[in-house]
């Protein structure tokens, strides 16, 4: 989008997409799950798993995980990190035409119950999206915060949601809302100009017919 | 004519756009310009945008004294300690056009072999093609002792020159091959060196264009998919193209196609190229013999490391 694109960004070699980008989907990963996790199971599609290993992706992954953002000179460790940290990783791997070239799945376990869904692709220059979070399909890469609430179907939900945020000053820069009828059930995914204050999280997660909130803030102006 | 106020959008699609704003505005200069465009497009203060290329300068600086202090290995066994043997050279290697010659090439290897081997750099356009910056701009930047503030200067127009290549049509090895990766970072180089010496729109376009020219059709055919073999020895042919450029366009040699023609024309001839030679490893260089010979041996050697 503009010069420090070209002239940056500062990165850990040797690719743009399948290292910085792979790294970034990690690192968004960890904080939209935004808990601590025990093990993760890591699938890289197409591109990322026939040249990954080559080119880091798979430890830029971890890294990312692990909150090591893409100029960390520990990415190439991060197999050691993980283990001191006590996080263990599966890799698995799948060639299929409709997913895109370079794309991960990341699911985060807790205990033995808990899992948790994040699928994101890298998109070259280092730059990468998150497409989907547990069963809502979104489109997000960092440079706004982001709000993913699951709630019941209920008239008004949309007017609160927006209520609340306009209480606490927080603009909506962009706004995706869809339901499934059958289920009865709704989600939103707000992209806002800054993180959304914890006391209107707080207040969105009191109404009784919203689920879950997941608050991922922005990583802009970071390398 | 009252003096109009620096609009709070800037947009660029051409040199002529470029040309427009100078004109148009009170920029002061160049520079200045490519300044405002960055905080205004980043929402950043002018002084932020400009600390951050500070460290950005300093960074390159350091991937090249990293990339040099050791002997630079990877799985493959494609990168065998190239740039430091090469460093080790002289005098008893004969120097066929003398120091500062060879100085570009080690300094372009040093920083290409360090992203190979998980290094820190600084993606210049890319990270495929980020020994072509530091190789040769910043060669020249320590030959003539130029300071700090002018390095930076220079920097923030050549990203302006890249912006253009990045808006119509791509920095990316698998859209348009690497004349889009090598080719663009040898453009830009070439009007970052110009820029040093002469703050003139023209020459700093002719040097970009002349550059980027010369590589055309360059496909990306990468061994076994790493950036590794052709990609470290190409970066070499960009630093040395931008410095030929740079040299010619100060003298005074214009370019009879114009910059954004001869991006337009890198695009077309990047969609012409066929997929095998667009980083797909399925073309070229990577299904010689030996190119299949050691992309078997570093699938090998990767499936024992996953199932």
């Amino acid at each position: 989008m503009a010069i420090f694109d070209i002239i940056g960004p500062v990165m850990i070699g040797p690719s743009s997409s399948h290292t910085a980008g792979a790294n970034r989907i990690g690192y968004m990963a960890a904080l939209c799950y935004g808990r601590p996790f025990q093990s993760v199971e890591i699938k890289l599609y197409n591109s990322f798993a026939s040249t990954g290993i080559g080119h880091g992706t798979d430890r830029a992954i971890v890294a990312g995980l692990l909150g090591l953002k893409m100029d960390d000179e520990r990415i190439p460790n991060a197999f050691q990190i993980a283990k001191e940290k006590q996080l263990s990783y599966y890799f698995r791997k799948s060639f299929k035409r409709d997913h895109h070239p370079n794309e991960v799945r990341i699911v985060f376990h807790r205990g033995t119950k808990d899992s948790f869904l994040v699928r994101g692709i890298s998109i070259g220059a280092g730059k990468a999206k998150i497409t989907q979070v547990q069963d809502d399909h979104v489109e997000f890469g960092g440079e706004h915060a982001v709000l993913i609430m699951n709630y019941r179907d209920a008239i008004g939900m949309i007017g609160f949601i927006g209520g609340v945020l306009g209480k606490h000053h927080v603009n909506v820069a962009y706004m995706q809302s869809s339901r499934n009828a059958l289920e009865g059930s709704a989600m939103a995914m707000l992209k806002l100009d800054e993180e959304c204050p914890i006391a209107a999280i707080d207040e969105l997660k009191g109404h009784p017919d919203i689920h879950r909130v997941i608050s991922i803030r922005k990583l802009n102006n970071e390398y | 004519m009252s003096i109009k106020e620096i609009p709070n959008r800037i947009r660029i699609r051409s040199m002529q756009d470029i040309r427009h704003y100078l004109k148009s505005y009170p920029f002061q200069g160049l520079t200045d310009f490519f300044v405002e465009y960055e905080s205004k497009n980043r929402l950043l203060p002018k002084e932020e945008v400009y600390k951050r290329m500070q460290v950005t300068l300093k960074v390159m600086k350091e991937s090249i004294e990293k990339g040099k202090a050791k002997e630079n290995f990877t799985p493959s066994g494609l990168i065998q300690g190239g740039c430091f043997s090469f460093q080790n050279a002289f005098p008893q290697t004969v120097s066929l056009m003398g120091e500062w010659f060879n100085n570009v090439i080690a300094s372009t290897l040093a920083v290409s072999e360090l992203n190979a081997c998980m290094g820190r750099i600084v993606a210049t356009p890319t990270a495929g093609a980020c020994g072509v910056m530091p190789g040769a701009f910043l060669t020249i930047c320590e030959k003539f002792q130029i300071p700090e503030e002018k390095q930076i200067q220079s920097l923030f127009i050549s990203g302006g020159i890249g912006e253009l290549i990045q808006i119509n049509a791509s920095l990316s090895g698998s859209q348009h091959g690497c004349q889009a990766e090598v080719g663009s970072a040898s453009a830009i180089t070439a009007s970052a060196i110009v820029a040093l010496f002469e703050v003139s729109l023209d020459k700093i376009e002719n040097a970009a264009a002349m550059a980027l020219a010369n590589l055309l059709g360059l496909v990306c055919d990468p061994v076994a998919g790493l950036v590794e073999f052709p990609c470290v020895n190409r970066n070499v042919v960009g630093s040395v193209n931008s410095i030929a450029c740079a040299q010619m366009a100060l003298a005074g040699i214009v370019s009879p196609i114009p910059f954004d023609e001869v991006v337009f024309a890198m695009k077309q001839i990047g969609e012409d190229l066929p997929a095998s030679l667009k980083e797909t490893s399925r073309g070229g260089l990577a299904i010689t013999p030996t190119g299949l010979r050691i992309q078997r041996k570093v699938r090998d050697e990767n499936s024992e490391k996953i199932q």
